[in-house]
């Protein structure tokens, strides 16, 4: 047994994120982490690299206690995290990112360039890796980066790496490769921790796993002895589903479509949206549904293909022609997107449809006011005064106030990015109603998100992306997570 | 309890105007007494660099900088007086005045805004640019144009309407010098844009979260483009102003480091470097406190050599007690 590690408990805040949670894994074998957005897994791996302290548990590695270790202290013991965005310095060269503050220096502190080159030359040989160790990194493809931080994980003799999603940007040439170079050195006794959401990969290369959920340990086993069904099933579990508010609508007609429109991150998208529909579109991270919505919203340029909207041909790459065709966007990641942080909450508001009556140049103090009243009211915002700023406000008022500022736009098509990110389980439920109600006033929604209990509350159909394709339209009757799951990791490729 | 949240809150917000009456406290205990017309001459030099800072301040509400400010105005007001040499129009010379800042502006607007240069770089490239063109163009020029200077642009004293620009740039209305009134009228303009506004919003917006006011629809490249050009338009009225009291312009000398006190009184006045934060009102208290300090020097006979490294250190001060302000506050409301 080269890791083990038992009764994990890690709590943040008083928030338990790990219960008593247990992992081992064995010279040379190939081991798949498992869970959903959420489940403990990157909280595992951090408390194991010592990137968090664990508040009880033990963890024994290689022989060793490494129950509360740091991060170097992980390091000098053999594990390597390669993590899913890419730790390389890209204004530096191939050997100077391996021996980064590890440099080989004579007796007055001048780097052995040469000899550096030379073990660098020697490592790639070894490993099959065909990179030129003086090319600068910023040149490399992806798929070369996440060999190199493999390559340099392997210089200082890593027995254990962690893979956090290594495929996210190999394409499936490179994937092989990749692949190759892990069963190679599986057999020289390196072992893994294979952290994927792609079934097939999953099942070509791992030899045993372990499945989290909700930070609890659910099960391990050989990966021989179970199919993509049962694993779906241990991963989302028999979660119960509150469908209750979920009701049928009248719709109208077609409103938006999208023919062949493909764009950076997703291609060939075929859709008709009717007028009062509310559409969930639902992948893994990366596959494709929330770059297809910022493209739509003018964020990025879409490449071929043609978007609809109101009966309005929309031009490519702007976010005011969208907006006038009648599109607006709650973005995902509210801080960065969203957020006007120097500005009070009526400001926030009132500033996407300003840009669309730019012409009348004054703001009306007093109509703006009124708006806003009007807009707290409805949507139930908590906030004292229009002119406190909004970082006063919890992230589900500020999602609120966004969500006023996106329906004073007066756009009929809403595109909301994972709207619940962020939010308490209260104004989660809040938003729901919010969304159903709009729609019943004759708005269409798409929504993307990965939590498919959202799906099920208020989605008429959800489109299922995998790596930038829709693989599957689901009717509302047919979603639940494990039909979800099993298509968006595309278990039903290798089925 | 609330009286004195609400003045906590004045305070905070408007502590440019308490820098401004510590500077002219000292200000009235050196002079000897203060005269009315000592006051007024304070909006009198303040006019040129109000002007300038009020672009300047705009600029860095987006989060941008502009370094040419200075040269731009020694080209512009050598060039205006070029124009009302030939033309012998005020009118006339106060449009080219405005309109050659906007170009001026442009230039730096379109490499920033469009082609995404960082700022820095294309207005201290800009900043060489308009200065060497000045000082070029004076020796190239007809002599008979440039007034009969050696290498100086001078206004021909001989033309009609001359007393009437000279005593624009130097006369009073009701003991209140005409630039100043100049002055107060474009912060008043200028606060209303920024405050009252949907452009004047959308500056704000784009400094504080260039991404997000992307994400509101809002055109980040025209409107950092529009507030360079807004910003050149004001170098070229406070180069009409500079030609109108001084009646000449030397290349060499005008407007040099211009763009520096112009970004002092902008700090000075509350304007974040990073964007997104301070009033225009903060700007023209700023540029004031900065000429009443340099009055200070002439009333204790100081030599005027000293005269920068107390600003800078005032300046250091000033925004000293602004960021330990709230941590001391914060620890004694433990």
């Amino acid at each position: 047994m080269l890791l083990e590690m038992k009764n994990i408990d890690k709590a943040f805040n008083g928030v338990p994120v790990l219960k008593d949670v247990q992992l081992e894994v064995e010279r040379g074998e190939v081991h798949a982490l498992l869970g959903e957005n959420g489940a403990g897994k990157s909280t595992l791996m951090n408390v194991l690299t010592g990137v968090h302290p664990l508040d009880a548990g033990t963890v024994t590695f290689d022989g060793k206690n490494l129950a509360h270790t740091s991060i170097k202290g992980s390091e000098d013991a053999g594990i390597a995290f390669v993590h899913q965005e890419l730790n390389l310095f890209n204004d530096m060269t191939v050997w100077e990112n391996i021996f980064l503050n590890k440099e080989i220096v004579n007796r007055f502190g001048r780097c052995d360039k040469r000899g550096m080159i030379a073990k660098c030359r020697e490592l790639f040989e070894r490993l099959d890796v065909s990179i030129d160790p003086e090319e600068m990194v910023e040149d490399l493809k992806t798929s070369e980066k996440q060999l190199l931080e493999i390559s340099k994980a392997l210089f200082f003799e890593a027995k254990l790496l962690i893979l956090d999603e290594p495929t996210t940007a190999l394409n499936n040439d490179e994937i092989d490769h990749l692949f190759q170079i892990i069963e190679n050195l599986k057999k020289t006794g390196t072992s893994f921790i294979f952290i994927s959401h792609k079934m097939p990969e999953i099942f070509r290369i791992s030899d045993r796993y372990t499945v989290l959920r909700n930070g609890e340990y659910i099960a391990s086993g050989n990966i021989a002895d179970i199919t993509p069904e049962e694993i779906t099933n241990l991963l989302v579990g028999n979660t119960m589903s509150f469908k209750d508010i979920y009701e049928t609508r009248k719709t109208g007609d077609v409103i938006l479509k999208l023919t062949d429109y493909t764009g950076p991150g997703f291609e060939n998208i075929n859709l008709e949206v009717k007028r009062g529909q509310i559409v969930g579109l639902t992948g893994l991270q990366g596959a494709g549904s929330s770059e297809l919505m910022q493209c739509m919203f003018g964020v990025t340029r879409a490449t071929h293909g043609t978007l609809e909207a109101n009966g309005i041909h929309v031009q490519p790459h702007s976010t005011h022609r969208a907006m006038k065709a009648g599109i607006a966007m709650l973005a995902s990641n509210r801080k960065e997107n969203s957020v006007i942080p120097d500005m009070s909450l009526l400001e926030n508001m009132y500033l996407a449809e300003h840009t669309l009556s730019a012409g009348k140049f004054a703001i009306n103090k007093k109509e703006e006011q009124q708006k806003y009243e009007n807009y707290r009211k409805m949507l139930n915002i908590k906030a004292q005064d229009s002119s406190d700023s909004i970082l006063s406000l919890s992230g589900g008022n500020q999602q609120k106030v966004f969500l006023a500022r996106w329906l004073n736009t007066n756009a009929d098509i809403l595109l909301l990015d994972n709207p619940t990110q962020g939010i308490d389980v209260g104004a989660k439920a809040e938003i729901y109603k919010l969304i159903l109600k709009m729609a019943g006033e004759g708005r269409t929604i798409l929504i993307n998100t990965l939590e498919i209990p959202e799906l099920q509350k208020i989605a008429d159909y959800c489109a299922v992306f995998y790596e930038g394709k829709i693989v599957k339209i689901l009717e509302h009757s047919e979603l639940d997570d494990q039909t979800v799951m099993y298509y968006s990791t595309n278990a039903a490729g290798i089925a | 309890m609330v009286k004195k949240n609400s003045f906590g809150k004045f305070v905070s917000q408007y502590s440019f105007i308490l820098v401004f009456i510590a500077i002219f406290a000292v200000y009235a205990i050196t002079s000897h007494g203060l005269t009315l017309n000592g006051v007024m001459n304070i909006l009198r030099h303040s006019a040129v660099i109000g002007i300038i800072g009020i672009g300047m301040g705009m600029v860095c509400i987006t989060g941008e900088i502009d370094l040419s400010v200075g040269s731009m105005l020694a080209l512009n007001s050598g060039f205006a007086v070029i124009i009302y040499n030939i033309t012998g129009s005020i009118f006339v010379t106060l449009l080219f005045c405005l309109g050659f800042g906007a170009v001026c502006g442009a230039v730096n607007g379109v490499l920033v805004g469009y082609v995404k240069m960082p700022a820095f770089i294309v207005t201290l490239a800009t900043m060489l640019i308009y200065r060497s063109f000045a000082q070029y163009f004076c020796q190239v020029f007809p002599k008979e144009l440039c007034g009969g200077g050696s290498s100086v642009y001078r206004m021909i004293n001989s033309l009609d309407s001359y007393q009437t620009f000279y005593g624009f740039g130097n006369g009073k209305v009701a003991k209140v010098p005409i630039v100043g009134i100049v002055l107060i009228l474009v912060v008043v303009l200028f606060t209303y844009i920024t405050t009252s506004t949907k452009f004047g919003k959308k500056v704000y917006a784009i400094g504080s979260n260039e991404k997000g006011a992307a994400m509101n629809g809002i055109n980040v490249n025209l409107m950092k483009t529009v507030v360079f050009i807004i910003t050149g338009a004001l170098v070229g009225a406070a180069a009409f102003l500079w030609i109108a009291m001084n009646a000449s312009s030397d290349p060499a000398t005008t407007g040099k480091s211009n763009e520096m006190y112009a970004i002092a009184s902008a700090v000075l006045g509350g304007i974040s470097m990073s964007g997104g934060r301070g009033k225009c009102l903060g700007i023209l208290f700023g540029a004031m406190s900065y000429t009443v300090i340099d009055k200070i020097i002439v009333a204790l006979k100081m030599d005027s050599l000293i005269n920068d490294a107390i600003k800078g250190i005032i300046l250091l001060v000033v925004i000293l007690i602004q960021l330990a302000g709230p941590k001391i506050k914060e620890r004694f409301s433990k």
